[in-house]
């Protein structure tokens, strides 16, 4: 167990906490200013508030997959979950209902259940917590990738839910479940306590400041959790669940806590989403967004929570601004006769392919793992059967 | 721990007050940006936003063709303003399809180019909900070349609640479409398959918001056209094959089947394992599956002996008729070398012939939002590609002749004769 | 290295679940009651409602099989991958579409047309069968040295990126070769003629077609793995990788050689596939990817004869779905099926026999 000694050490020391702290602070300030510096409604700021809620949702799947090592393909789930119920308590989609809750007088005429965002965060978190344990109960004795294929399922029948929503209407005639693949739409703008409504229609600002505090939260969240008891007992289970177990680690519970924190925060980010996307449709909920999503995880570094966030970023401005705002205008400007448009998921797919084979830790490994790596041990349990040589790894920064 | 504390609430507050900042700051743009009616320009801009990635690349392909192709016979003018047009991409790689986030920065890219006076788009109903909105609020005319979905305009049977006003959050309308709406497709299909001698008729749909819509509009109107549906089912495009479902619809003794759906969806394959349950039935559809690709065998569409018994609905007439549509088609023609055109590329064509004529009419002090829209809006009696054509009071098209279509020799959708609809509530 | 012994490998930790007898066997009796339910559930609705006989289910199951068929031979191909090198090779559903696609290049090449006569028709299609199975499985070789072979030592879950990367690339390359929409071909075989009628059933030229090649291909490959040479190389380096390293067998070539034999299985599928479908798409090989390896999944990952079995069941469960409660409710109906399967016996149908288990 020498080795497994080495491993929880952690060689942070006071001064590294400092230098790091100055560094969380100008990159929060950037963070907090950058909107200022384009125009209210430009493009790159509407991808900047896509990408950073699909940081929230990196950070919640990389505590299911990269602390707890469970892998999960049906993540979509809680997207879905928490954006449907936006769409079933911030919009006019009961119209026979008439429910509102803390909400400013522009909403308090209209039709339908409004309550207000905050209180639909929380509503989105809890719900999909409880979806998280549902879908964690059954995966309790499996192993490896059978939890991805148990979490796909749920995934997929989830959105065969969405789809055939409109059939399903436990609560009455004129209470369907969902719309299906047609919208629920318009969903209200973001209305916080003491400040005027958000409108997207005239400045996308205000959703960038609402979903960056988001991610801050999260992020400081993610971090205690990771340099906690809790967090610990996850990464022993990752590591090896035999020993975690004969160590006092309680399994069930251990393990359904990753799914109830990683459900929570996809559930969030999808309660931001809808609004800010303003519809809810059951085609957003396919099987290629938990891929997606799993993408920027591993991209960034498997277990990184900094990896996270920066796969998140990466690839959602490949696909949502570089693909088709920079490089569709290339051939054009070549004098090309060709639409780069259909290129366009085989270009993703090369970057893909490219990106892990020069950078198979990810853009920014995990310390643990980096560690490992270079010190020649084996990789996770169930890891790579043919570690002969250990892959060097020339990155080992994280705060 | 305590010093980060610190750290995150004090980046809250600031956080916050930077968002009461945004909140004063918005209203302040509106002033300029979305009333940017009264000036007048010389060189304005038209921008698209179409799925061009995807399943329905093709059709998307043809219909910027007709948009360029209207754009290159004014040589980049209306009159003495030039027009500059730019195609947008609503669709992303990852998702393959339209995408409601790059919808929604689409129409808020029309709106911060204060150069924009029109927006052709989108094409899917569903996109539309997003932009219509959006779009309304800066006063910006759009032009959907696609859009049959009965609530984007109007309350009739078959839209949503709170339909069509949730769309024109100023009360004002600033959408208009050049498709008639499904109720009046509705009802040209019903009375063909009235015409035709059927009797029981089941319908598929597939589950989008046109596809779906359609079948919604055929079930409320059969009654009173004297037709039973045996049933009408959501189908899974993506599912193996359709067999088990056409053995169903084999026993409630159809004898006559509808896919309510573009071709996409999987037209083919259920058109094919329906016509192999029930031999000699009759195969109907709308004009989303009314185009070569599912029709000639060429170009991957049924084979012939299937396509002898589908007939389809399209909102033209036979092109070669009447002056317009002859033109269009020589011109397609002679710039793309194609004489049997995807059946979207006139729709382009005709929304940027359209806009591009109403800029010119209006001249240079209307060549701004407010004046294109107010021009848009007047459009009566317009002889068009389409046939003649204005926009009533709910921005719908005028248009209510349905052409129905069967299959020619050379496997392209070959005109039959007209079919007189009208939307009843 | 020192510390990489070989009990400590991942076989070691399973010990604690497998001893627990009773609970095995009462998820064997869950199994076959879960198994069973909705055939019996509908064979009696039928018998005892206006149907009075049992035809109606045994065409759903006949034709579940003969669909079944199909996505057993893809998940072969997921099967032997995951046994070797333990990836979830996500580009395999459309190394299959790439297959049924290089056949329909081929009709036309071949000049296959209705009116070939059935000398014709039976030679071209061979010729196409054994075109398509050179070209997938050397497609297949070819992902593995680019996309794998470079990240064996990598985390475990890099490859599966780079198998999502190849996957996108390969539909991009299907959406430029055919096009968005789903695309009809020539229907060679005639294939949803009925040819007999036994006990009501009535079978297809496109049954007998896809159970004339498929029950051939699987005990060949079966045949191939348990007796050959080289398979019995391919089930050393499957349970452990570096002894079979050192007793000499070239592990590389193996893996290789296991994903040429998954890409032409692959290949085989997708001319079926075009035959009984009639229809090929670029976006086929996704959902049935995804079928297939829930398939594998469902039988026991790793284990050929489960992912046989897996295949068969989902073309079942598919055919019953569809035809009695409606088509929008199949995935659901198929995926709650595994996740119940998963409860009751968390190995797969035939999980023991796997190398992780073994």
């Amino acid at each position: 167990m020498a080795t497994f000694d080495s491993v929880m050490q952690r060689p942070v020391g006071p001064r590294g906490m400092t230098v790091s702290t100055i560094a969380a602070i100008a990159i929060v300030a950037f963070a907090i200013v950058f909107p200022l510096f384009f125009d209210p409604l430009s493009g790159f700021l509407g991808t900047s508030i896509q990408a950073l809620a699909y940081v929230v949702m990196a950070l919640g799947l990389n505590v299911v997959v990269g602390f707890a090592g469970l892998l999960d393909l049906g993540y979509v789930a809680f997207f879905a979950i928490g954006a449907y119920t936006t769409g079933w308590v911030m919009s006019g989609f009961y119209g026979e209902a008439n429910i509102h809750v803390f909400v400013t007088s522009t909403v308090e005429a209209l039709p339908g259940i409004h309550m207000n965002f905050l209180l639909v965060l929380v509503i989105a978190a809890l719900l999909c917590a409880v979806a998280g344990v549902v879908i964690g109960l059954p995966t309790l004795r499996l192993r490896g990738d059978y939890i991805a294929i148990v979490t796909l399922a749920f995934g997929e029948i989830i959105r065969v839910f969405a789809i055939n929503g409109p059939e399903i209407r436990p609560f009455g005639e004129n209470y369907p479940l969902t719309q299906g693949k047609q919208s629920i739409t318009p969903i209200d703008q973001i209305d916080l306590p003491f400040l005027e409504p958000l409108n997207s229609i005239l400045s996308l600002r205000g959703y960038y400041w609402v979903i960056l505090g988001i991610v801050l939260v999260c992020l400081f969240v993610v971090l205690r959790l990771r340099d906690s008891r809790i967090g610990r007992a996850w990464i022993a289970l990752r590591e090896d669940e035999v020993a975690a177990a004969s160590m006092g680690i309680p399994l069930v519970k251990t393990k359904l806590l990753a799914y109830l924190v990683g459900g929570a925060m996809g559930g969030l980010s999808g309660a931001f989403l809808g609004p800010f996307i303003q519809v809810v449709n059951a085609d957003q909920f396919a099987f290629s967004f938990s891929i997606f999503i799993l993408a920027m995880v591993i991209l960034g570094g498997l277990g990184s929570v900094w990896g996270a966030v920066i796969g998140a970023l990466v690839l959602t401005f490949v696909n949502n601004y570089l693909i088709p705002d920079v490089l569709n205008g290339v051939p054009g400007a070549l004098g090309l006769d060709f639409q780069f448009s259909d290129l366009g998921f085989g270009v993703f797919g090369f970057l893909l392919v490219i990106v892990m084979i020069l950078r198979p830790q990810g853009l920014f490994p995990e310390r643990r793992r980096a560690i490992e790596l270079t010190e020649g041990l084996d990789g996770p349990p169930g890891g790579p059967p043919m570690g002969a040589t250990p892959a060097p790894t020339t990155t080992r920064g994280e705060a | 721990m305590n010093s980060r504390m610190r750290i995150l609430a004090s980046t809250a507050a600031v956080a916050t007050a930077a968002v009461g900042l945004a909140a004063c700051g918005g209203s302040d743009d509106e002033g300029s940006g979305g009333g940017g009616g009264g000036e007048s320009a010389s060189s304005v801009t038209v921008l698209s936003s179409l799925p061009l990635q995807g399943a329905s690349k093709d059709q998307l392909a043809a219909m910027v063709n007709g948009i360029k192709l209207a754009l290159d016979e004014n040589g980049g003018k209306a009159g003495s303003v030039s027009v500059k047009y730019q195609s947008l991409d609503d669709s992303t790689a990852q998702a393959g399809k339209w995408d409601p986030t790059q919808t929604g920065a689409n129409a808020r890219k029309a709106v911060s180019d204060k150069s924009v006076v029109a927006y052709i788009g989108e094409f899917n109903s569903g996109a539309s909900q997003i932009s219509m909105p959006v779009l309304n609020q800066a006063g910006i005319a759009q032009v959907s070349p696609a859009n049959t979905a009965v609530g984007l305009t109007t309350d009739e049977p078959g839209a949503e609640s709170g339909e069509p006003q949730k769309y024109a959050p100023t009360g004002k309308k600033t959408y208009m479409r050049i498709v008639p709406r499904d109720t009046i497709q509705g009802q040209a299909l019903l009375a063909t398959l009235k015409k035709e001698g059927c009797t029981k008729v089941a319908v598929a749909n597939d589950q989008e918001t046109y596809g779906a819509g359609l079948a919604k509009v055929m079930g409320l109107k059969a009654q009173e056209a004297g037709i039973t549906i045996t049933s009408n089912t959501g189908v899974q495009p993506d599912a193996a094959n359709f067999r088990a479902y056409a053995a169903k619809i084999k026993g409630e003794g159809a004898d006559c089947f509808v896919f309510s759906g573009v071709t996409a969806n999987g037209a083919a394959q259920i058109y094919k394992d329906v016509d192999a349950a029930i031999p000699g039935v009759k195969l109907y559809g709308p004009d989303g599956v009314c185009e070569s690709g599912l029709t000639n065998p060429g170009k991957g569409g049924l084979p012939k002996a299937l396509a002898e018994r589908f007939k389809c609905t399209v909102a033209t007439l036979e092109l070669k008729s009447y002056p317009g549509g002859n033109e269009f088609l020589t011109a397609y023609t002679k710039a793309y070398n194609d004489d049997a055109p995807d059946p979207y590329a006139i729709y382009g064509y005709e929304a940027m012939k359209l806009i591009l004529d109403t800029i010119e009419k209006g001249g240079p002090e209307k060549a701004n939002r407010a004046g294109v829209l107010e021009g848009l809006l007047a459009t009566k009696d317009r002889d068009s590609a389409l046939g003649k054509y204005g926009f009533d009071e709910n921005g719908d098209t005028t248009l209510t002749a349905y052409g129905l279509y069967e299959v020619g020799d050379d496997g392209n959708p070959k005109f039959a004769e007209q079919i007189e609809a009208t939307a009843t509530r | 290295m020192a510390t990489n012994t070989p009990a400590a490998g991942p076989r070691a930790r399973r010990f604690p679940l497998l001893n627990d007898q009773g609970r095995e066997r009462a998820g064997q009796w869950a199994l076959i009651i879960l198994l069973l339910a909705l055939p019996v559930y509908y064979g009696i609705s039928d018998l005892t409602g206006d149907q009075g006989n049992l035809s109606r289910l045994a065409t759903n199951l006949f034709e579940g099989v003969s669909n079944g068929t199909i996505l057993a031979l893809i998940a072969v191909g997921y099967t032997l991958v995951y046994g070797i090198i333990e990836l979830i090779n996500f580009a395999h559903g459309d190394v299959f579409m790439i297959g049924s696609f290089v056949s329909v290049g081929l009709f036309g090449t071949l000049g296959l047309t209705l009116a070939t006569g059935p000398l014709g028709v039976v030679v071209g299609l061979l010729v196409c069968l054994i075109v398509a199975m050179v070209v997938t499985g050397s497609l297949n070789v070819l992902i593995e040295r680019v996309a794998y072979r470079p990240l064996r030592d990598a985390p475990k879950l890099a490859p599966l990126i780079t198998a999502v990367g190849f996957s996108f690339i390969l539909q991009n390359v299907g959406l430029l070769w055919l096009g968005g929409s789903p695309k009809s071909i020539p229907d060679l075989i005639r294939a949803q003629e009925t040819i007999a009628t036994v006990l009501g059933v009535e079978i297809s030229r496109a049954d007998i077609v896809a159970i004339a090649v498929a029950v051939p291909l699987m005990i060949a490959i079966t045949l191939f793995i348990s007796r050959s040479r080289m398979g019995k190389a391919m089930r050393a380096t499957a349970q452990d990788p570096d002894a079979a390293r050192l007793m000499g067998i070239k592990v590389d070539s193996t893996i290789s050689l296991t994903f040429m034999l998954g890409g032409m299985l692959a290949g085989a599928a997708g001319l079926l596939y075009a035959l009984y479908q009639t229809n090929v798409w670029y976006f086929q090989g996704f959902q049935a990817g995804l079928l297939a390896f829930t398939a594998a999944v469902m039988g026991g990952i790793g284990n050929l004869r489960g992912a046989v079995a897996g295949g068969l069941i989902i073309g079942c469960i598919q055919q019953i779905a569809d035809n009695r409660i409606g088509t929008q409710w199949t995935p659901a109906i198929v995926f709650a099926y595994l996740i119940l399967i998963m409860v009751f016996r968390p190995r797969g149908l035939f999980g023991e026999q796997t190398r992780e288990a073994g």
